[in-house]
């Protein structure tokens, strides 16, 4: 293999890891938060779908993206609010919200634009991906620093480990869960405009291909820190830029077999990582 | 829970709150410090009043600066300043007797320690009044003269202490005036000087304190040998034996391998070394509500739980009327109050409950007992009932192992008592000749 080969391999990587990462990143806030995050995908559906929608009609891609993030945040501020104001099962209001996004957006296709499946091709900002990808990773590193040094970081992650000593500190823990549920629905967003403008430059149903899930389980196995769940994504991202790279050139090898490849590491990974890593205390518990 | 209570606590007083549980104590405090309303009254403070929970509010994975200045943190432009903060712990520290390592995570912190941090948490935030809720119930003895140190140098600073308890000695030992709380309605309240011991004991109970059978002697043979048992982790090369009709108190600090000795006498976590033991055995776990009970089933059901075959048809099938039947015999035996034996368990106090478990595990005659803390929790009547059936069932021959922080407990009921500290014995007492310095000492093996 020539360097230039690797080189191009690993800018791939980059390109193809950077939603996971940034999804990931939204995952590791709302659950040291203590809200359980599985509503990552529909959160990168909407944002994608708002995206691409929005794209398409204000013919600005830049516009396109913020309402792509504005939408999913105001869905991970629906699953904030329903898990602290209404304490519904964090699990349950987390499926409910990745089933309404995807079917939302296969109705809003039909609504709109009269056909099933697919948007038709929108303004995109395919040649300036790298900013992007920089982004996510300054971000990683910005959460880290946060999370670790300074107030609301902490008060973040008491929120997430006991609510109740949170709570007698003064610190209201059903705003910040709630916040914090919004800022992850950004970041997962983000990660949704990033497929549909940024590799793509349409919606399609099923374009997010689980990759909210690959997400979350990058959360666990980066043990819910920030720069651990971005390492963990930018691996998936290297096994889906492999899975470009290997498919057609490797004859005996099914190219199903090669897609469901990040998919395999990811429940590999799981299986390593269950029992092992221990979740923030009080995730998933309602408060109060 | 509370009704018409008045209580006033003043700047440099120690003042003793006592009554049974469930009496309304922490119910009280939680109003006081603001953490819970009242339907109607009013609370009138002067500065902030802090609550130290009985079951102490840590974040288990922060460590304990961070644990302290929560909420108020010291800043250096949009970050934490850590030094200032490390710095502010280890000077309150210093002032009250409280030293920490600031740096250390709670969750590797014993239980004595932990109880520092908690109290450094609310020293932080300058309280004028500081409330107690059963501060010494998992302390070492020598931990809680320091701990009664700690609250005199803070009356010495003009803060006024409410100590909530159910331990008379140091109600006489260190407070200047008690209030008794009795179902939710204050019996009694007075300096210290104008009042004895038999007096509040009598106030919280509302009657004479029930007395237990006496200690008969027994002779029976070995039934329980555990030789060279080892759990990696907790306990290290740990022999004991029990003989039928005796009761062996285990003392020790909370986390000193008493729960893996419990665990492996049971048969539910693995070991190295041999352990003899009768088949038939019964268990009063240490958390009830974690280990004992499913609280929303009924109580026929949780006194089926772990001795089903007992109340078996055949080899398969529940015969409901025996189990009804045998529930019936543990709430009368065992004076469990309740309307119904259908009742879901939670909506027993917790005595009752208690006494539901001690009696599914002493019911069938069993010849060896663990017992692991069976009051905890409990109030003065339900103890009573507990205490008796353990030494009923001692006379009766079974081998009792009594693990409990109590030692008054461990006095009252023991044969023998065994010091447990860091996973190994560390002394053994005889024919009932107990030194409580002398065990206290061995507690935290000085």
């Amino acid at each position: 293999m020539t360097l230039s080969l690797v080189l191009s391999l690993l800018a791939l990587a980059l390109v193809r890891g950077t939603p996971i990462l940034l999804a990931s990143l939204g995952g590791v806030l709302s659950e040291r938060a203590g809200i359980v995050n599985i509503a990552l995908e529909g959160e990168m559906t909407a944002g994608a779908f708002a995206a691409a929608l929005i794209s398409f009609f204000t013919r600005d891609p830049w516009i396109g993206a913020i309402g792509g993030v504005a939408v999913g945040a105001a869905v991970g501020f629906a699953l904030g609010f329903a898990a602290t104001r209404w304490r519904v099962d964090q699990i349950v209001a987390g499926m409910g919200i990745n089933l309404i996004c995807t079917g939302g957006a296969a109705f809003g296709l039909i609504f709109v634009f009269n056909q099933a499946g697919v948007t038709p091709q929108v303004p995109a900002i395919n040649q300036e991906l790298w900013p992007l990808v920089i982004l996510g990773i300054i971000l990683a590193a910005a959460l880290q620093w946060a999370l670790s040094r300074t107030p609301i970081g902490l008060r973040l992650r008491a929120c997430g480990e006991n609510p109740h000593a949170a709570r007698a500190a003064g610190i209201d823990p059903l705003a910040v869960r709630l916040y914090a549920s919004a800022i992850a629905g950004a970041l997962a967003g983000l990660g949704g405009v990033f497929l549909a403008l940024g590799e793509l430059n349409l919606y399609s149903d099923g374009m997010i291909a689980g990759r909210g899930f690959i997400a979350l389980a990058a959360v666990i196995f980066g043990r819910w820190t920030p720069l651990g769940a971005a390492g963990v994504a930018l691996i998936f991202g290297l096994l889906e830029a492999l899975q470009f790279a290997l498919q057609g050139n490797i004859a005996w090898l099914p190219s199903d077999f090669l897609q469901a490849l990040p998919y395999i590491a990811a429940l590999i990974a799981l299986l390593g990582a269950s029992g092992r890593y221990r979740p923030p205390a009080a995730e998933g518990k309602p408060y109060p | 829970m509370l009704d018409d209570v008045d209580l006033t606590c003043e700047a440099g007083e120690i003042h003793a709150l006592v009554g049974e549980n469930g009496a309304g104590k922490s119910t009280l405090a939680g109003i006081a410090a603001g953490e819970l309303s009242a339907d109607t009254g009013e609370v009138l403070r002067d500065g902030r009043i802090g609550l130290v929970h009985q079951h102490f509010a840590l974040i288990d994975r922060l460590c304990v600066w961070e644990n302290v200045v929560l909420g108020h943190e010291p800043r250096r432009l949009a970050t934490i300043d850590r030094e200032t903060a490390r710095t502010f712990v280890r000077q309150l520290g210093e002032r009250y007797g409280l030293d920490v390592d600031p740096d250390a995570l709670v969750e590797d912190l014993p239980v004595g320690i932990r109880q520092r941090v908690e109290l450094l948490r609310e020293l932080a935030r300058n309280p004028s009044i500081l409330i107690l809720d059963e501060p010494t119930a998992a302390l070492s003895p020598g931990e809680v003269e320091r701990l009664f140190s700690t609250i005199a140098r803070l009356t010495e600073n003009g803060v006024g202490v409410l100590v909530i308890t159910h331990k008379l000695d140091e109600v006489f030992a260190h407070a200047g005036r008690v209030t008794v709380l009795r179902r939710g309605i204050v019996v009694e309240r007075r300096p210290i000087a104008e009042i004895t011991r038999e007096q509040v004991a009598r106030a919280m109970i509302g009657g004479d304190i029930p007395s237990i059978p006496p200690h008969e002697r027994t002779n029976g043979a070995v039934v329980v040998r555990v030789r060279e048992l080892v759990v990696p982790g907790t306990i290290e090369n740990l022999s004991l034996h029990i003989a039928a009709g005796e009761i062996l108190g285990v003392a020790g600090v909370e986390g000193n391998g008493q729960s893996a000795l419990a665990d492996a006498l049971a048969g539910l976590t693995p070991f190295r070394g041999s352990i003899e033991r009768p088949a038939a055995i019964g268990i009063i776990p240490q958390d009830r509500l974690v280990e004992a009970v499913i609280p929303g089933w009924s109580l026929v059901e949780n006194a089926m739980l772990g001795r089903e075959r007992a109340a078996a048809k055949g080899s398969w099938r529940i015969d409901r009327a025996a189990a009804r039947a045998q529930c019936t015999a543990i709430v009368e035996r065992f004076d469990v109050r309740t309307t119904s034996i259908d009742a879901p368990l939670a909506t027993l106090s917790g005595g009752n409950q208690q006494k539901l478990v001690v009696g599914r595990a002493l019911i069938d005659n069993p010849a060896f007992v663990i017992a692991y803390n069976p009051t905890r929790g409990i109030d003065i009547g339900a103890t009573a009932t507990v205490h008796s059936e353990l030494l009923a069932a001692r006379n009766r021959g079974a081998a009792i192992l009594l693990i409990s922080f109590e030692l008054d407990e461990l006095f009252a009921l023991s044969d023998r008592i065994v010091v447990i500290a860091r996973g190994a014995l560390r002394g053994e007492f005889t024919e009932r000749r107990f030194d409580r310095d002398a065990i206290g000492r061995l507690m935290v093996n000085a």
